[in-house]
């Protein structure tokens, strides 16, 4: 955070009412949050009869003993966890190679297939989801921890992130391996894959990220209960409140299925920022 | 053929010999709406402590695997009504053994070869169709088959909040609850009611709705006698009957006698926070609602909560909108073992069909209706009539859930005044046309 | 194949001695095949047999029959179909204004070095991580009548809160507000970097002419992140085009399918109608236009790198 002469606000009256806005703005973030967390530290029966009960004590920690005891959702962040943490390694690994074959190497075919594969950037995941639900339905692939992190690993924009990254290293630096006889994956793995770890850190978190939050594939693909992901499983019990376990136990269990990549992010998120501005903006 | 049945002898034998020293259990894939209450009933074996549909429910899947340890059941509770699912998993051959499907759902499935008819496993358990009410037997009967284990009849219901009616001056003087008789009288008395509470006559969930305003054309075109679906593949709701029904809804909402941004939970909260008159709902939250009435301090513990069929507003049939939950049973290749486990828990859900009628469904086995028990439940003498009543579209008419859809997205439009009554008519049966011609 | 190549090394040796690193060989293909298996049978493959599909009458359980361009007759006859392209474009002009202006306006105000920047900067980015179901969880709760946080908000002026998952003018605001609220955060941390990167002499050199701050953001700030501000609005066109969880799970598309966006008719269409053929034939409709959108974008971002 270098540029001070960037700042905006100072000591005037201009810059006040920036900062009155920085703040509401914060308050709208946060108020919402903060509203769940109360809603979850309430009696079921007491939000019925007297909504505006949210506000003033009693609070309980009964919704949270219930979501320990009878809730899904340790499972669920289970599944989340093995399916965007297996996607964004096998997502690293993938561009990583492909980003060096295309930005470094020369092949047969290789300007033709680059385009084909810049073309596949264009191609929404929800424009080839019927097709591919049919597919993973003959190769008998659904419910299942591959039926849920390959169709991921089809998305071209970690290739095409890697290969921008792998170009703008100075060839000089590999031309010299090689010429000192070092093969290509070893100049690839020794020299040039250690430079890209910001570039990886940005596609990593930006893959776990897409992937921790995907709705519509899990949807249709993850259908039985072993298998939920948190975003199905959380949906799963979202609607109908009233018939079922009462808003502050859904809201306790919102929490729980939040928190921990909240806590992961508050973590790491040091890293993230420099992440972020590592590499994304080239 | 032979030579594939020893083998498969040869098979199932290794795996009897193979399980039976570990006790290995048959496993059972149960999917099922009706919410996930594992907080309040997760544990819960004694059915009879249990109050509305989720929790009997929950609790009678606990009492079956509690009753048979050989059996082990795999309960996934998907969002009502959960057929988006359940088509994806039919079309990924991933389909739950046993699953709950509305009784005007089950032709969508069955037409397609997805069910099992289970004429034959209900024959084993010493079931028969005879055990059935004529309702449940007729929704459950396709081709002349049973293609799922009919456990209710349900249709919608006037929960009344008797402190307002009583505010209101539409209490009889037998303390029964003043209904009207025809749409002029109905409009009046939600004048009346508004004027004297202040509040809305009626609790609906009119946000982003569509099953509860198809009930309610649905009904009022029977009680018009108004044939809509004389031709299964051809629907008519361009008609003087169906504006006359939508047009009496939008002079409810227009003239503020129904709430109107509630969602289904927001109408059940406002309900029974006494933010209103009349819920229009299910027989399902019968057995919730008379529970809070109970319940000192509570809205309907004021003046107390009556429940009747919707009144009859015009001079047709005596009839309203109805349909049931049925337990079906996917085609699947299965030992003998998991097809008597099928055919143990259908019984069990036939057999504590009582425990079930008690969330304020109709039962759907003679025995069960016709018990004093069932009788003695509370309002059932005031909602019995429905079993009489109750109507549902006919079972050639595929992909109910689709076309309630659209009907309720082009009623609301025209009872909120997003539309012109007669476009939204017009629109509404054009697009179930053009549906079905392309089924 | 192999004619270009020897023509290539030929040509390239006779030029300079370490060109013939860059001959193309085989075997540097085996770098770009595991990436591109899988592209081909997940992506491509699909692709094309969507195609296939949508030229069919098919449903979820039967193969269906040829039917040429019917599929798409249907679509452009359906005014659902119309009114979810008409929605996603509305969702769009909504959301990427907001998180682009919203976003460049807070990476302005917490690029500075205090402890209450960082804790700011940390909290809008937090909501990033939540998934959909739980922000839209969070934003019904806030909605809801009568319980919301909204309707509290009023109720303490004696108002009442505008409906803004049921009122057709503002369902589609009601979703976009709580889109914005939950991906703010990536365009604040791209505009951030951005500015981070802009050299400290140049800011200097304002300072020696005695440039206010204004005109520093004007003439100095705001012309360097120009491209950033590019990206950002190509990055949020596409992310925000595919919007389904937010308008399924808090409208169901309603009211009255105005908060259906071309995804979630998709969904229906393909999973509540099993009119398999009728939902590739729009999923072909999505990919056309995020196709142009990209198109478009491309062009303008080249000709703005080439000026």
């Amino acid at each position: 955070m270098a540029s001070h002469n960037s700042e905006i606000i100072g000591r005037s009256f201009g810059d006040r009412v920036l900062f009155g806005l920085v703040i509401l703005l914060a308050l709208v973030m946060a108020g919402p949050v903060l509203y769940v967390i109360a809603l979850s530290l309430k009696d079921n029966k007491e939000l019925m009869v007297d909504p505006h009960s949210v506000f003033h004590m009693p609070y309980t920690i009964k919704n949270y003993i219930d979501t320990i005891g009878t809730s899904n959702v340790f499972s669920w962040v289970f599944n989340s966890i093995i399916v965007a943490g297996g996607l964004t390694v096998f997502t690293l690994i993938l561009s990583s190679l492909a980003g060096y074959g295309f930005a470094r190497l020369n092949f047969p075919g290789r300007a033709v297939l680059f385009v084909i594969v810049l073309l596949g950037l264009a191609v929404p995941e929800q424009a080839v989801l019927i097709a591919r639900h049919q597919i993973f339905s003959w190769l008998g692939l659904h419910n299942s921890y591959p039926g849920l992190i390959l169709p991921g690993l089809s998305s071209a924009f970690g290739v095409f992130l890697m290969t921008q990254y792998f170009r703008a290293i100075p060839k000089e630096l590999d031309e010299a391996a090689i010429l000192d006889n070092a093969s290509r994956f070893r100049v690839f793995w020794k020299v040039l894959l250690p430079l890209t770890v910001p570039a990886q850190a940005t596609l990593g978190i930006f893959t776990f990220l897409g992937a921790w939050n995907d709705y519509f594939w899990p949807l249709i693909s993850a259908t039985k209960k072993e298998m939920f992901t948190l975003t199905v499983g959380i949906a799963s019990t979202q609607m109908n409140f009233a018939q079922s376990q009462g808003i502050g136990f859904l809201m306790a269990q919102a929490v729980f299925a939040g928190a921990p990549i909240l806590i992961i992010y508050l973590f790491f998120q040091k890293y993230i920022v420099t992440a972020v501005s590592g590499a994304a903006v080239r | 053929m032979t030579l594939r049945k020893l083998f498969l002898a040869t098979i199932s034998a290794a795996t009897v010999m193979m399980a039976s020293p570990s006790f290995a259990a048959t496993e059972l894939q149960v999917q099922r709406f009706f919410g996930a209450c594992d907080a309040d009933f997760g544990k819960n074996t004694d059915v009879t402590k249990a109050v509305g549909e989720c929790g009997i429910i929950t609790s009678l899947i606990n009492k079956f695997a509690a009753d048979n340890p050989d059996i082990k059941i795999n309960v996934t509770t998907v969002e009502w009504p959960g057929y988006d699912q359940l088509t994806a998993q039919f079309a990924s051959g991933d389909a739950p053994d046993i699953v709950t499907i509305h009784e005007s759902v089950l032709s969508d499935y069955q037409s397609k070869g997805l069910l099992m008819p289970l004429d034959d496993v209900l024959k084993t358990v010493g079931l028969t169709t005879d055990q059935f009410t004529g309702a449940a037997k007729e929704g459950a009967t396709k081709d002349g088959k049973i293609y799922g284990l009919p456990i209710d009849n349900w249709t919608m219901l006037y929960h009344v909040n008797m402190d307002l009616f009583k505010q209101a001056g539409l209490v009889n003087a037998d303390g029964t609850p003043m209904l009207p008789k025809s749409p002029e009288e109905l409009l009046a008395q939600a004048e009346q009611f508004k004027q004297k509470t202040g509040k809305p006559y009626f609790v609906q969930n009119l946000a982003n709705e569509t099953a509860l305003f198809t009930r309610n054309l649905y009904t009022y075109l029977f009680q018009q006698n108004s044939d809509f679906f004389a031709d299964p593949k051809k629907a008519k709701f361009n008609t003087p009957e169906a504006k006359k029904v939508v047009e009496m809804y939008k002079a409810i909402f227009d003239k503020g006698y129904t709430t109107k941004n509630l969602d289904y939970g927001g109408a059940i909260n406002a309900f029974l926070a006494g933010e209103g008159g009349v819920q229009l709902n299910g027989t399902w939250v019968v057995g919730d609602y008379n529970a809070q009435s109970e319940k000192a301090g509570t809205a309907l513990n004021k003046g107390g909560y009556a429940v009747y069929p919707y009144p009859q507003l015009f001079s047709g049939a005596k009839a309203q909108y109805a349909d049931g939950h049925t337990w079906a049973v996917s085609k699947k290749d299965r030992s003998p073992e998991q097809t008597a486990a099928i055919g143990k828990f259908l019984k069990f859900f036939a057999d504590n069909d009582f425990e079930w009628s008690r969330t304020g469904h109709l039962p759907a086995y003679k025995a069960v209706m016709e018990s004093a028990k069932f009788k003695a439940l509370p309002h059932r003498d005031t909602i019995a009539a429905i079993a009489t009543l109750g109507k549902p579209l006919p079972s050639a008419v595929q992909r109910q859930f689709a076309i309630q859809d659209i009907v309720g997205e082009e009623m609301s439009a025209a009872v909120t005044g997003q539309k012109p009554v007669d476009k939204a008519l017009a629109d509404m049966e054009s697009r179930v046309n053009e549906l079905l011609a392309n089924l | 194949m192999a004619e270009p190549r020897t023509a290539g090394t030929a040509t390239a040796r006779s030029r300079r001695k370490s060109v013939d690193i860059y001959a193309p060989q085989w075997r540097n293909f085996l770098f770009v095949a595991p990436y591109l298996t899988i592209f081909a049978t997940l992506l491509v493959f699909p692709l094309f047999w969507g195609i296939w599909l949508s030229f069919h009458k098919a449903d979820t359980f039967s193969s269906g029959r040829f039917v040429g361009l019917d599929n798409y007759f249907r679509l452009f006859r359906d005014p659902i179909f119309m009114q979810s392209i008409w929605n996603t474009f509305y969702f769009v002009f909504l959301t990427v204004p907001a998180l682009a202006l919203i976003g460049l306006f807070l990476a302005l105000c917490l690029n500075r070095r205090t402890r209450s920047a960082a804790v700011l900067r940390a909290l809008f980015f937090s909501s990033s991580v939540l998934s959909v179901t739980i922000v839209t969880l969070i934003w019904r709760i806030v909605f809801i009548p009568d319980l919301g946080l909204l309707s509290m908000v009023y109720g303490l002026f004696g108002a009442q809160a505008p409906a803004f998952l049921a009122d057709p003018h503002l369902a589609m605001i009601g979703i976009a507000i709580a889109t914005v609220w939950w991906c703010i955060g990536l365009p604040m941390m791209l505009f951030l970097s951005a500015l981070q990167q802009i050299p400290q002499d140049i800011y200097e050199a304002a300072a020696l002419d005695n440039a206010n701050r204004w005109q520093t953001l004007w003439s100095i700030t705001l012309p360097s992140i120009k491209r950033t501000f590019i990206l950002v609005i190509i990055i949020q066109i596409v992310l925000q085009f595919q919007l389904f969880g937010q308008a399924w799970l808090m409208t169901r598309g309603g009211p009255n399918n105005l908060t259906k966006p071309i995804v979630l008719y998709i969904y229906n269409t393909a999973f509540q109608r099993w009119d398999i053929g009728l939902g590739a034939a729009a999923s072909e409709i999505l990919f056309l236009l995020i196709l142009i959108a990209a198109m478009a974008q491309y062009l303008v971002t080249r000709r703005k790198a080439d000026a």
